[in-house]
């Protein structure tokens, strides 16, 4: 099994962005902000040599393996996470969003690094960019789960008339919303293009587009694209945050029922 | 405690624990008053140093005494001046020395002896003191030390402790929860139902809390254009109510009306117009303006009296919680203001036993003959200043305010500094 040094490094670094975060939030001292996102960012860094490093040795971008893949899910997250971040300005939602950065990229570490064997013609570009955005696509849709999460309990907080510490320190609904609005718009973006080029190299390697996993893209698309045009005909707010909850719900199922029992193409086994 | 500077720290005050209002009336001072204040004190010699903290609910005077029971003195100019009874304006007032003296301004600082706990207006007001004080030339090292520690400390405790942040006022709680719907207010239409005097003050919070679009709508339309000139926003005609709704994001009804003036029936019209963007609605009026049930419409948010009433009461006790915490940090920074005033008194000290040791060596020297003299006075220079090193620097660098009081209090006692 290959050494890890520089993405168990990089985990450490997320688990020291989350304490920050986390203390930030609870005492709201001044001079640790910025450290989450510095952290974040050195992590990510360190977090990329190390995908490099299992890249060099498989000869492709590192999604042949389990390790692999999970960890370059867990990059794609930071990458998300620093996104958010810098459009939105909006620190407070840092100690619910590292965790998931954490908790993949610590996963990636842990699980087995042995290739899979390399089907027919999966090492071209076409095929690199194809899954690549759709690992993104994947980080993009899970912080739009979880501040979809998070939207709920504070529309609850401020319904309940709840007014501890989780209402004051969660963002307001509309900034939540925003964010949220930001994680699908980029989401379905890249998935949309992941979808493009995995047709486009399904029909120069296999002459033919049949696979069930490309419904239920279709439908993960559809899902998200629906959302985005009722928030603003009048389903902004909850139904929006349940709608998003629920399209994560699809491609999840989409992600391990379909592609462990009905395609052909995202087995993996 | 008789020792050095520390027992010169004065505080007499009278405020809204010790004294009834018709006492505070006599003693409050404005801006003018305060400088006249300082200057009597000053001219009777009963204090080198002096600020005098007064607001609604206080007039403290703080000062540097020169000299033993100067409370009683000062509370013999003040009610002479002020033309009271000696025995009520002492019976009403209190007194504190020292650190204790230093604590109670600390404490007001952070707003510990504020009617509303942990308040922050009195942080400005203990600020514009100071400036009074120092405009008229009645602060000196001690007492602008002291404002400035108790401010620092003031400002550490409402960042450091949740002390300042759960509102307490009734609007300020109606703010808070509209900030949490749509984030920055300032963009959001304001409409106030009713232009009376609920509806005047919510307005003018409002616009001072930066909100640019208010609209006032009043059944009288003279009141509400009024109204609205006054905070610089715009009047609604209260025939137009219901489509005014539709531009609405926060609607507070303030009426005296008999019955609800918002209906639940024009809320859900307004919202179809809005394409459900939120709206929020605070009810102030009693009874209600805004017809029950509304809150059910989807994304809209529906706050009576009652509601926010019960969120201050919470609040209140939230902030009481943090009592403890705030308490010890306003230790921490006052032990550094008892080190910084121990360090200066170390001086006044160290001079008085030198002057000592001098007059000493004069009265030894006087029995030399008058050649030997000079060579015998730079030998005894030498060997005190050799002795006096050692404890100087000690003493210097104690970090315990009371014990170095303590010790400074002994060589006072032991080489009789004190002594005329």
């Amino acid at each position: 099994m290959a050494s890890h040094a520089l993405g168990w490094l990089a985990v450490a670094l997320y688990a020291g962005a989350e304490v920050f975060a986390v203390l930030s939030l609870i005492s709201r001292r001044t001079g640790v902000e910025r450290a989450p996102s510095l952290l974040v960012g050195a992590g990510l860094a360190l977090h990329f040599g190390d995908l490099m490093h299992r890249s060099r040795a498989l000869g492709s971008v590192p999604y042949r393996t389990l390790g692999g893949s999970v960890s370059l899910f867990g990059w794609m997250l930071g990458i998300a996470y620093l996104f958010l971040l810098f459009r939105h300005r909006e620190r407070s939602i840092g100690p619910f969003l590292i965790p998931f950065v954490l908790a993949a990229t610590a996963l990636g570490m842990s699980l087995p690094d042995a290739p899979s064997a390399p089907s027919q013609g999966t090492r071209g570009s076409l095929f690199a960019f194809h899954v690549a955005l759709a690992i993104l696509a994947y980080a993009a849709f899970t912080f739009s789960f979880v501040l979809s999460v998070l939207y709920l309990i504070q529309n609850r907080q401020i319904r309940r008339k709840r007014t501890g510490i989780l209402f004051s320190r969660l963002p307001a609904l509309e900034v939540i919303g925003r964010m949220n609005r930001t994680s699908v718009g980029v989401g379905l973006t890249v998935l949309a293009l992941s979808l493009a080029f995995g047709l486009a190299w399904a029909r120069r390697v296999w002459g033919t587009l049949g696979d069930p996993k490309l419904e239920w893209a279709a439908a993960t698309i559809a899902i998200y694209a629906f959302l985005l045009w009722m928030d603003r005909r009048g389903w902004e707010g909850p139904r929006v945050a349940v709608l998003s909850i629920l399209g994560f719900g699809v491609l999840l199922f989409s992600y391990s029922i379909v592609n462990l029992y009905f395609s052909r193409a995202h087995s993996f086994r | 405690m008789s020792s050095a500077s520390e027992a010169r720290l004065l505080l007499l005050g009278w405020n809204f624990r010790s004294a009834a209002v018709s006492v505070r009336e006599r003693v409050a001072f404005s801006a003018d008053e305060v400088r006249e204040a300082l200057e009597r004190i000053r001219g009777r010699g009963l204090m080198s140093e002096g600020v005098i903290v007064a607001t609604c609910h206080r007039s403290e005077i703080y000062g540097v005494a020169a000299g033993e029971r100067r409370d009683e003195e000062l509370t013999r100019l003040i009610s002479e001046w002020r033309g009271m009874d000696f025995a009520e304006a002492s019976r009403s007032s209190f007194s504190r020395q020292g650190v204790d003296a230093a604590r109670h301004l600390f404490r007001v600082a952070a707003g510990l002896e504020s009617m509303a706990l942990g308040e922050s207006e009195v942080l400005g007001q203990v600020r514009g003191a100071l400036r009074l004080a120092r405009e008229a030339g009645s602060t000196r090292a001690v007492l602008h030390r002291l404002f400035e520690s108790a401010l620092a400390a003031g400002k550490r405790v409402r960042t450091e402790t949740e002390i300042a942040r759960h509102p307490l006022s009734v609007p300020s709680i109606g703010f808070a929860l509209a900030t949490k719907v749509f984030g920055d207010l300032s963009k959001q239409t304001l409409l106030v139902v009713g232009a009376g005097e609920t509806g005047s003050l919510f307005g003018r919070q409002a616009a001072d809390a930066g909100v640019r679009d208010i609209r006032i709508a009043n059944r009288d339309p003279g009141r509400a254009a009024s109204l609205a000139e006054r905070l610089g926003g715009s009047a609604v005609a209260w025939d137009s109510l219901e489509r005014a709704l539709e531009e609405a994001d926060v609607v507070v009804g303030t009426t005296a009306s008999p019955t609800p003036v918002v209906r639940r029936q024009a809320v859900e019209s307004a919202m179809r117009a809005r394409r459900g963007r939120p709206m929020f609605f605070l009810d102030l009026a009693v009874p209600r303006d805004v017809e029950p049930g509304v809150e059910e419409i989807y994304n809209v948010y529906a706050y009576g009296l009652e509601d926010l009433e019960g969120l201050a009461e919470e609040n209140r006790r939230r902030r009481s919680h943090e009592v403890p915490l705030a308490e010890s940090i306003l230790e921490e920074e006052l032990s550094r203001f008892m080190v910084w005033l121990g360090n200066l008194s170390v001086v006044p000290t160290w001079n008085a036993l030198r002057q000592r040791l001098a007059e000493l060596r004069d009265i030894e020297l006087a029995r030399l003959p008058p050649a030997e003299r000079e060579r015998y006075r730079s030998f005894a220079d030498s060997i005190a200043s050799r002795l006096l090193h050692e404890p100087l620097q000690k003493l210097k660098g104690e970090p315990d305010a009371s014990r170095k009081l303590d010790r400074l209090e002994a060589l006072r006692h032991l080489f009789g500094l004190d002594r005329e």
